[in-house]
């Protein structure tokens, strides 16, 4: 074969992998004991890897406040210390398929919500959304009050949720999409629909288990319409794990910001990372007086949810998100046009009524965003220098990491085939 | 030495033309204009021109 | 006027598009000279040529459109920069065909295409038809500009999979019943055309219909198909095909003169073919011709003749006696030192065509394409004697769309030939075509008409004699264009090879019939 061949026959195995996996919802388990190769001294963060003297604040914030939790250290000064140091280890959370929301970072003993693809029975992993508190680890703030949170987290909300899906028999995610179709999801940074879905069938189940503190579960839950989002951004790391396997697969595997670079990963050149630097979400700010230079550019790894055509490449299936952010709702269709022109497939579980019944795309091909010189756009959620949400919109990905990841698929292609 | 004109005829006995034009588009319309179906591609030099780019994309199937 | 530029990152357009979008740009008020065209190397050099360098232009990529353009003010420019572009918009959205960014995504979605139709820029044409032949479609290349090696690369790999490529250059086909890129609508007949020469098929085409008859297939082989080393592959495929074709009952074959080899290759299959063939290529001896069995035509108005006779019908063309009478009333009242025709013709093989018919009547001809090197304008914008121009040539071009498609190009050298003195005729061809303008004729009469009565205000007469080219199947209306011609004192004839030799009776006539 050559490497044309390879490449199809690649791309046609990745293919299968999104469009034929079942993403389900198993478990919710301590980091350190289900994440391969994750240490009792490692943290994880969003994006590409970068440097730590690199680190910007509010994940410098995160960081070190895991470490304190983990009893890593003693204090925040001490935490950064030992990561600069090289004692405590960081590390690129997509690389272990963890992805870590906005400036999140994830410590040994957070529990982790646990996905498993039963097509491949890769895994894929994220802490559970914290809620709509302003001040959480997740925005890069540690101080007392999020420490108890964190210890909430730990001892009594997320060994409910293990309860309720392993009472369950596990929640099949694109159940869930399928379910909530055409009800204005995207599925990045609007899911009040699967969140609600979702919801009902794990505090259905926590009627049926016993669990301390049930009542307090239940009311975090119901008060989350965001909740969806952690499950599916573990549910497409479940997906990407696997398609990260096959050699010379032209296909999206990765992609995040770690706040300086934004960076992808195509599935035949594995957990490398190919960066630009990070543009910013615009579209509109929580507080009207905020603007682009009060925030960070691209932080945060829920754009995983892009890769397996959410959010901003489904933007048609939520055009109230779009609207909301200053946009139209042709400019929605454009976003979902331009994605499925450089995309090798379409998901049929969730056909969006007012856009003729298309389904949402599926497979960008790296080759084909070169090519036809486009690249799509990604909703998501900006976050201040300081720390805290500060808006939401879109960014258009930046082109030279598409050219980044070709180049090297072709250097691996030409090598591996000169043997 | 002859050719085999098999599709030559299918094409001369088409009843339903579907004519894939690539390029002007003032060409396609005029087809259409005619009654027969015309499916436009919208042509644009590849990868902007990027040379590297096009070795590459060549060498990979595009 | 100031000159002013801008440039639109990151918007591809086609080139005619552009061209168009230029035209519409310089009838905005305020607005002078000005071109818009893709960040290319060729269309710089073009803004320079044009006299519209700007350093701004310099930084466009070849993704990003130019245009630059003198006009009274910022604003001025601004503003019908803008009106152009939407005007450009809203044409492309009410476009209801289907679009993709791909011919493999195209196929993909419509697997039943048999056709593609190609007229990008020359440096990506062969890679698309090869893309297009790969998905199984037979082509049509209208992109100029693709050397003979990779000529023959695409039609060898294409006769491997039985498909046929028009072209490169190629701008005449009909197939089942459709007329593509410059070609005419015509009725269905007997008649399977192939030809190495658009115009010239387009022509034959066109003189069937008008006899009540009609083409079954019109193949157009591109101009390069009977050189060197493509050797007359499409050529032989498309006898292949029409001999097959049981819809065809004749084969017309019409081209430049190939060489020797190729000639005699097309010879020996014509000998081999089972249907009959009137073959005419220019300039070949009658003898070297019918010994292959083939009826012989010296023009392309003989191969209609010809072809006709086979089904008893008469071609309609205008006889000797006609344009003798038709001479004979044109000179009266002309000034003694009115004596030379001048042609502008929108197609090279008519102006090739009609310096023939003339040469024989009434002398040498002058031309940016002459029939001899000694015969070359020195400037062709500046006619000398008799002087025929091919107005398609790059000169009168540049910066504007072929003739055809954009025949303002001829208006002022239709006025400066008019007020020439020293000019008795002038020469015109009309070619209707499904992509091209749909009311050529109007376009030119109004400077057909002051022309003609500038040269009566000083006590001239000049006459004007012109020919179309077309069918009463085409969207521009035969019968109206020719009419609006008469009604305004041109003498039309029934094609271009009549109406060169009416210019070159009217022309011996005012020399005293010297040869």
């Amino acid at each position: 074969m050559n490497i044309r061949e390879k490449i199809e026959q690649a791309n046609q195995e990745v293919m299968k992998i999104m469009l034929e996996g079942q993403p389900t919802w198993v478990d919710v388990q301590p980091a350190g004991d289900v994440i391969p190769n994750m240490q009792k001294n490692m943290i994880l963060y969003a994006g590409p890897v970068i440097a730590a003297d690199q680190i910007v604040k509010p994940v410098r914030v995160a960081i070190s406040g895991a470490a304190v939790h983990d009893g890593l250290a003693k204090d925040m000064q001490e935490a950064w210390q030992k990561v600069l140091a090289g004692e405590i280890v960081i590390d690129s959370g997509q690389n272990y398929g963890c992805a870590c929301g906005a400036a999140m970072a994830v410590s040994a003993s957070m529990p982790v919500i646990v996905v498993r693809d039963t097509l491949t029975g890769a895994c894929g992993f994220c802490t559970p959304h914290p809620g709509g508190k302003r001040e959480v680890l997740r925005w890069g703030y540690y101080d007392d009050t999020i420490e108890a949170d964190l210890c909430w987290f730990r001892d009594v909300f997320c060994p409910a949720l293990g309860a309720a899906v392993r009472h369950q028999g596990g929640i099949n995610l694109k159940e869930i999409l399928a379910r909530t179709a055409g009800m204005g999801d995207e599925n990045h940074t609007r899911q009040p629909a699967s969140s609600m879905a979702c919801n009902m069938l794990l505090i259905s189940a926590l009627t049926e288990v016993d669990v301390p503190q049930r009542d307090e579960v239940i009311r975090v839950l119901a008060a989350n319409d965001r909740f969806f989002l952690h499950i599916m951004m573990a549910g497409v790391q479940s997906c990407t794990m696997a398609m990260k396997q096959v050699p010379y697969s032209t296909v999206l595997a990765g992609l995040g910001g770690n706040g300086v670079e934004l960076g992808i990963q195509v599935s035949g050149m594995g957990n490398q990372w190919f960066t630009a630097p990070a543009p910013k979400i615009l579209g509109m700010f929580i507080n009207p007086t905020w603007t682009e230079d009060d925030i960070l550019g691209f932080l945060g790894d829920s754009c995983v949810t892009e890769v397996y055509g959410l959010g901003g490449f489904s933007a048609i299936a939520g055009p109230a998100y779009v609207l909301m952010t200053g946009g139209t709702f042709e400019e929605a269709r454009r976003r979902s046009d331009c994605a499925r022109s450089l995309s090798l497939g379409e998901h049929r579980f969730a056909p969006v009524p007012w856009d003729e019944g298309k389904g949402l795309p599926v497979g960008i091909d790296v080759r084909r965003v070169v090519a036809l010189n486009k690249t799509p756009i990604s909703h998501g959620g900006s976050t201040l220098k300081d720390g805290g949400q500060g808006g939401s919109g879109c960014a258009v990905l930046p082109m030279e990491m598409f050219k980044g990841a070709l180049a090297a698929l072709g250097q691996k292609a030409m090598e591996d085939n000169a043997e | 030495m002859k050719t085999d004109t098999k599709k030559l005829q299918e094409l001369f006995d088409a009843k339903e033309l579907v004519v894939v034009n690539v390029g002007v588009s003032a060409f396609g319309e005029a087809i259409q204009k005619q009654g027969a179906q015309v499916i436009q591609v919208d042509w644009k030099p590849m990868a902007g021109g990027d040379d590297e780019m096009l070795k590459l994309l060549e060498m990979m199937g595009m | 006027m100031k000159q002013y530029a801008q440039i639109r990152k990151n918007e591809y357009h086609d080139s005619l598009e552009l061209l168009l979008a230029t035209s519409i740009l310089c009838e905005k008020d305020g607005i002078g000279k000005g071109n818009i065209a893709m960040g290319n190397a060729a269309s710089k050099a073009l803004f320079d040529s044009l006299g519209l360098s700007n350093p701004l232009a310099e930084q466009a990529g070849i993704m990003d459109v130019i245009i630059v353009a003198e006009a009274q003010s910022e604003e001025a420019f601004t503003e019908a920069v803008e009106a152009t572009f939407e005007q450009m918009r809203g044409k492309k959205e009410s476009n209801p065909s289907k679009h993709f960014d791909t011919t493999q995504d195209a196929v993909r979605a419509y697997p039943d295409a048999q056709l593609c139709v190609i007229s990008v820029p020359g440096e990506y044409a062969k890679a698309e038809a090869m893309k297009a032949l790969e998905a199984g479609l037979h082509v049509i290349l209208f992109s100029s500009h693709i050397s003979p090696e990779d000529e023959l690369e695409l039609k060898l790999f294409a006769q491997s999979r039985g498909l046929l490529v028009m072209g490169p250059d190629c701008g005449v086909v009909n197939l089942a019943g459709v007329a593509f890129l410059l070609g005419s609508v015509t009725d269905r007949g007997p008649f399977g055309l192939c030809g190495a020469t658009g115009v010239g098929i387009q022509h034959v085409g066109a003189l069937l219909q008008a006899a009540g008859s009609g083409a079954s297939q019109i193949i157009g082989t591109g101009g390069g198909d009977l050189k060197q080393p493509v050797g007359g592959i499409s050529m032989l495929m498309g006898i292949d095909a029409l001999e097959n074709d049981p819809a065809t009952e004749y084969i017309l074959l019409v081209s430049r003169k190939p060489n020797e080899e190729i000639l005699a290759k097309i010879l020996a299959r014509i000998k081999d073919c089972s249907k009959v063939v009137v073959a005419c290529f220019m300039g070949c001896e009658r003898k070297v011709v019918e010994s292959s069995g083939a009826i012989y035509a010296a023009t392309l108005d003989e191969v209609a003749v010809k072809a006709l006779e086979l089904v008893g019908k008469k071609a309609m063309l205008q006889s000797e006696s006609e344009l003798d009478e038709m001479a004979a009333a044109a000179v009266v009242g002309m000034k003694p030192e009115q004596k030379y025709v001048r042609g502008l013709f929108t197609g090279g093989t008519y102006c090739e065509e009609a310096m023939n018919a003339f040469t024989a009547l009434a002398g040498d001809v002058y031309s940016n394409a002459p029939l001899r090197e000694s015969l070359r304008l020195k400037d062709s914008l500046v006619s000398c004697q008799n002087s025929c121009v091919d107005c398609g040539e790059d000169e009168f071009t540049a910066g504007k769309p072929h003739p055809t498609m954009e025949p303002s190009v001829r208006r002022p050298f239709i006025t400066k030939e008019a007020s020439d003195p020293e000019v008795c005729v002038l020469l015109l061809d009309f070619i209707f075509a499904v992509s091209a303008h749909m009311d050529p004729v109007g376009v030119v009469i109004e400077d057909i008409k002051q022309g003609m009565a500038a040269a009566a205000a000083d006590g001239r007469k000049l006459a004007v004699v012109a020919s179309i080219c077309g069918t009463d199947s085409d969207f521009q209306s035969l019968g109206e264009q020719r009419a609006k011609l008469e009604e305004a004192g041109v003498l039309v004839c029934q094609t271009n090879y009549l109406a060169a030799r009416l210019a070159g009776k009217i022309v011996a006539l005012r020399n005293g019939g010297k040869q």
